[in-house]
């Protein structure tokens, strides 16, 4: 290609551009989990799609993207308490340790984000996000306590059939869909407190994703 | 307009939202409960709240809507903006809200400026190939001598959106500049137009700026 010609880089895949800002095993997940590795996706120079992707001009902003998640979902965890009694290095510390693929490096920092008070049983709301293609809506997120009044421990099937519930098969019907989170599907009886501790993303978030079952 | 285009501050906007409440003895009700406890609430007076200005708008003609997509509800204002463009755009900022609050604000503006700039013959031949709206509007140049000049004018529309944050329990702003064809506006360009009392952080943090302080700026 002439150099004239090259104006900014992004993704595609069978027809849908790739959000950079969605963390690329979400992307995978939603778009091509049944394909095989590696996945094979189309590199553009030309014709940036506006109207489909907010545009990448540097790694700042991949950074402040990153980082406006990680304080959200301690705005959600904590009330914002320990993203906000942080240091500007610790916060730096967990941008470069995600960057460098230091996996000691970031979660020194991140230990804390996963951690509540001894007297309660888990975080104030959990982040989550639940996309899925068939819908308008870019995603689901709500308000959702891990912990019910009672003390029992919110599953991944309560928060499906709280926010999501036609995602979710009746009791004795034919399931229709995938709930997927980082390739698998986690068992609905799962506790939400453990998924967010164990499950999150980087960014600190619960990235839900709801395909339909593939039928081979 | 001799001015650079510049957004209104995203603290005339959202405060206003709390700041009805406290307008007048009989909403200062509102405020006496705890916004944290109860979310339903929390959104509930971002509504009510959202209902009042929105008729002072009508009332002064500032151009705020209130729009309703599925579930969501929204209050929008248009602005448009013409300014002379010297240079291809290069990276955009562009914060899109992708949110599933229950309502928001929306209001679209256009504004018109004109800018005279310091350019030379390569540069103003960038800018003649760069849109036919900038060749229709483009004034003679005088290659010659003249060192500055003034190239074509551009129509700018501001998009702000002011929705319900369920994670902040806050009203957040949310804007999008962009010229008549859809073309985003450059990220330089946005800054530029950012008011002098905000210029100073801005230069400090720009990226946080942008993004966290107008969040930050409406935390409870």
């Amino acid at each position: 290609m002439r150099q004239e010609d090259i104006s900014e880089i992004w993704f595609e895949y069978e027809g849908t551009p790739l959000k950079w800002h969605y963390p690329i095993g979400l992307l995978f997940d939603l778009l091509a989990s049944s394909s095989a590795l590696p996945w094979n996706i189309t590199v553009h120079f030309k014709s940036f799609p506006e109207k489909d992707l907010l545009h990448c001009p540097s790694k700042d902003a991949i950074e402040a993207h990153f980082m406006s998640c990680v304080k959200e979902a301690d705005a959600l965890k904590h009330k914002s308490q320990v993203i906000n009694e942080m240091q500007k290095k610790d916060h730096k510390q967990l941008w470069m340790g995600l960057q460098n693929d230091r996996f000691d490096q970031f979660w020194a920092i991140n230990r804390k984000l996963m951690e509540y008070p001894a007297e309660e049983n888990g975080f104030r709301y959990i982040p989550f996000r639940i996309y899925q293609t068939t819908t308008e809506r870019p995603f689901i997120q709500k308000l959702f306590r891990p912990v019910a009044a009672d003390g029992q421990l919110h599953t991944l099937g309560d928060l499906l059939k709280d926010v999501c519930p036609s995602a979710v098969a009746p009791e004795d019907g034919e399931k229709k869909n995938q709930v997927m989170i980082h390739g698998i599907e986690p068992m609905l009886e799962t506790p939400l407190q453990w998924l967010s501790e164990h499950l999150s993303y980087p960014d600190n978030f619960l990235h839900i994703s709801i395909i339909p079952q593939p039928t081979d | 307009m001799g001015t650079s285009p510049r957004l209104p501050s995203p603290m005339p906007v959202a405060p206003p939202v709390l700041g009805w409440a406290t307008g007048s003895g009989a909403e200062r009700s509102w405020l006496s409960f705890s916004m944290e406890e109860d979310e339903f609430f929390g959104e509930k007076t971002f509504q009510h709240c959202c209902a009042e200005f929105i008729r002072h708008s009508q009332q002064i003609g500032d151009g705020w809507e209130w729009r309703t997509l599925k579930n969501a509800s929204f209050m929008r204002k248009r602005t448009c903006s013409l300014s002379v463009h010297y240079c291809n755009p290069e990276a955009e900022y562009n914060i899109l809200h992708e949110d599933s609050s229950e309502g928001y604000m929306c209001k679209t503006h256009f504004q018109i400026k004109s800018e005279t700039l310091m350019s030379h013959s390569g540069t103003s031949a960038c800018v003649q190939t760069c849109l036919p709206i900038e060749e229709a509007l483009e004034l003679p140049l005088d290659d010659s001598e003249v060192t500055e000049t003034t190239t074509g004018s551009q129509v700018i529309k501001y998009e702000y959106h002011v929705l319900y944050s369920c994670s902040y329990q806050v009203p957040v702003l949310y804007f999008r500049a962009s010229f008549l064809d859809g073309r985003p506006l450059a990220l330089k360009d946005i800054w530029e137009g950012i008011h002098e009392c905000y210029k100073t952080r801005l230069l400090q943090e720009p990226w946080d700026a942008i993004t966290q302080q107008i969040l930050n700026e409406h935390l409870l």
